[in-house]
């Protein structure tokens, strides 16, 4: 593999992360980190997501008409996530996996990380290094989804997956903790241990 | 009374921001300074005031069940019309700017295109399905309230630039702290009934 | 090629939506009776689980014909009243034949109980009587994000509520979504009494519901809302009222009879084989309240 596209892959993750650096996908990481669980399936389907709707509009790139652009962006995102939550719906096997999901449908839809790339990545670049570039934001977003469930979980209700960790040991969940604004707090800690590490990214 | 209740409750009990987390990515990302905030604030006033009637409509004549042919049901396409409506009138808010005024439209980059997909218009048009009401109040109170919640986090951000934060929680770092605050601060008005 | 010239653009989006509109409904019309054989299996256990026929996860690893199987073998009764208490019409109970109310037939009674310029007609409201003696009725209604709605069973007729599971759209994970995804919330409603002569049937209220010495909730028409979760908490508390509202005069008209009770009841004396039908000892002085 070149090195530009292993850059394309690894940069999101760490150096270029969606969500500390980019600032991008907010909204949903408060409102789905209460509980690991539930940011792991998010964080699953924004990597699905993001990689796909990234590719497809890669491809479709030279015939978008430019004023119009967003809309056929939004509208072939929201096709796909309907279309797979409408499928998984219909089996008796996946019904259990889409009421998990669905959910997390319009979350999904309207999360800036998606449409951020497709406008900044996926619109001027190849499909393949597209595909790779939506997986891999995805992966970076997700990542810190999980950093914040965990500690939201283990303090907000001190169990982590839904077992018990912290409460046999007589610990009393923090409240404050579930509610979004110490999400928030949490990510402006992670920004700072980030950017302790990474000095390039410092702003003066 | 009723619209003025909805419209006050909207902007402080309510406030999409702080109450409900929503529409946070522009939020963050363009409150450097009180002019630009002030500028996305506009736009994502108007969006709410213009979207919010137009997905009712379509949602009460032609989405829910057998408002348009009887036996049909077409709530299924309601996300997608919903963001249909809401990309086209970003679309055309973002050619107005442009416009009128490319200096707004140059610092707010990627982010005016983007609240296409900021989730507090979404979210109000999905609050207005699910409650089935259609307040001018409501969607005039919500706009108000991101556009307070922008201003004043730009407004404290303009100070904070003097103030001596370590390096690594400039910035960024800090902000998320100060919005969490602000969060904390905004949940006293909840217990308000109006 | 011009991709901006007006003529392109009006095509290009008229296409794509065309194409994805088309799509969406070929996938949702040819796939709409699988769903629905899913959301009525659904639908059942979770009535089988306020009327505690075991846990939910212990009845959603049945697969879909067994839960079928199970409901038509458990169901005593099933019809539909109006709100003066009346009985209307008969469900289907026979296993080919099986008649509930999706959430979405509950959201359009929803409006005909409520009123206003949403109502179909008169409002009409199932009934289900189990084998165990147990009366479940659905309640539905709006939470922080999207519509909420759920199963209470009451014992043998009585105000006491002998179980309950509430299913969620969209409610925070963690918070809001505790409704169906924490069994102490719901277990917490086992053996209050609901309030039939009231208008405020059933209260959650704010970390204010009284308790007795050992701190367990007494025995009313209260219990604790979820912390964190104020709106989901108040959308229940008026789902429950508006609907078990709607149901007042049918359950007021009903006697405590054990008519579906196979066994005989001591009141007072609860050891061993002298167990209610229900169950639940602890709750038989309370009856009769």
């Amino acid at each position: 593999m070149d090195a530009k596209l292993k850059e394309t892959i690894l940069n999101p993750i760490f150096k270029g992360n969606p969500i500390t650096v980019l600032v991008l996908g907010i909204c949903s990481s408060l409102a789905v980190t209460v509980t690991l669980k539930g940011a792991l399936v998010m964080a699953l389907s924004v990597i699905v997501v993001c990689g796909i709707s990234s590719l497809i509009l890669s491809l479709l790139r030279n015939t978008i008409p430019g004023r119009v652009r967003i809309i056929v962006q939004l509208v072939v995102v929201a096709m796909m996530v309907i279309l797979v939550d409408q499928v998984l719906k219909s089996f008796e096997a996946t019904y259990a996996i889409d009421k998990q999901l669905s959910v997390y449908i319009g979350l999904i839809i309207t999360n800036c990380i998606v449409m951020g790339r497709i406008e900044a990545f996926a619109l001027g670049n190849k499909p393949w290094p597209s595909f790779l570039d939506g997986v891999a934001n995805g992966a970076g977003y997700g990542l810190i989804l999980l950093i914040v469930a965990f500690f939201r979980e283990l303090l907000g209700s001190g169990t982590l997956f839904g077992i018990d960790i912290l409460n046999r040991f007589g610990y009393v969940p923090n409240n404050l903790v579930i509610l979004p604004p110490f999400a928030l707090i949490l990510l402006g800690c992670i920004v700072w241990v980030q950017r302790s590490i990474q000095k390039d990214l410092q702003e003066k | 009374m009723e619209y003025l209740s909805l419209f006050t409750k909207s902007i402080f009990v309510d406030n999409m921001i702080f109450a409900y987390f929503l529409g946070m990515c522009s939020f963050l990302a363009v409150s450097k300074n009180v002019k630009t905030a002030a500028g996305l604030g506009v736009a994502v006033i108007f969006v709410l005031l213009v979207t919010l009637p137009v997905n009712y409509l379509l949602n009460t004549y032609v989405l829910a069940p057998d408002a348009l042919i009887k036996g049909v049901d077409l709530s299924f396409l309601s996300f997608i019309v919903f963001i249909a409506v809401i990309a086209a009138i970003v679309q055309i808010v973002e050619m107005v700017v442009e416009k009128f005024s490319p200096e707004l439209y140059s610092s707010l980059g990627i982010f005016l295109p983007l609240i296409a997909v900021n989730c507090a218009i979404l979210g109000g048009s999905l609050f207005m399905q699910q409650k089935d009401f259609l307040n001018i109040g409501y969607s005039l109170g919500s706009g108000l309230g991101w556009f307070l919640a922008i201003v004043s986090l730009a407004a404290i951000r303009e100070k904070m630039s003097y103030s001596n934060v370590p390096p690594a929680l400039k910035g960024l770092g800090i902000t998320f702290i100060t919005v969490g605050l602000m969060g904390i601060a905004f949940m006293t008005f909840m217990g308000i009934s109006l | 090629m011009n991709t901006n010239s007006n003529v392109y653009t009006i095509i290009y989006t008229t296409v794509i939506v065309v194409v994805v509109a088309a799509l969406l409904a070929f996938v949702s019309q040819s796939l709409k009776t699988k769903q629905d054989a899913n959301e009525k299996a659904e639908t059942i256990s979770q009535m089988l689980t306020s009327a505690q026929y075991g846990t939910k996860a212990e009845l959603d690893k049945l697969g879909n014909e067994a839960k079928l199987d199970k409901y038509a073998e458990e169901i005593a009764e099933a019809f539909v009243i109006n709100l003066e208490g009346e009985r209307v019409s008969d469900l289907g109970i026979a296993r080919d034949n099986i008649e509930v109310y999706s959430p979405k037939a509950l959201k359009r009674q929803n409006y005909n109980i409520k009123g206003g310029a949403n109502k179909t007609g008169e409002a009409q409201i199932p009934v289900f009587i189990f084998k165990n003696g147990r009366t479940v009725v659905p309640i539905y209604g709006a939470g922080l994000w999207g519509p909420i709605w759920g199963y209470i069973s009451f014992n043998g007729g009585s105000a006491t509520i002998g179980g309950a599971y509430f299913d969620h759209e969209s409610e925070t994970a963690g918070l809001g979504a505790k409704i169906k995804d924490d069994p102490s919330f719901q277990q917490e409603f086992v053996g209050e009494v609901a309030d039939f002569s009231s208008a405020n049937v059933f209260d959650i209220v704010k970390g204010g519901a009284p308790k007795d010495a050992e701190g367990k909730s007494v025995v009313d028409n209260k219990i604790d809302a979820i912390s964190g979760a104020t709106m989901t908490s108040q959308g229940l508390d008026a789902a429950i009222d508006t609907w078990l509202g709607a149901y007042a005069k049918y359950f007021q008209g009903v006697t405590p009879a054990k008519q579906h009770c196979g066994k005989h009841q001591h009141q007072g004396e609860c050891e061993g084989e002298h167990e209610g039908c229900d169950g639940n000892c602890e709750h038989h002085n309370h009856m009769e309240e």
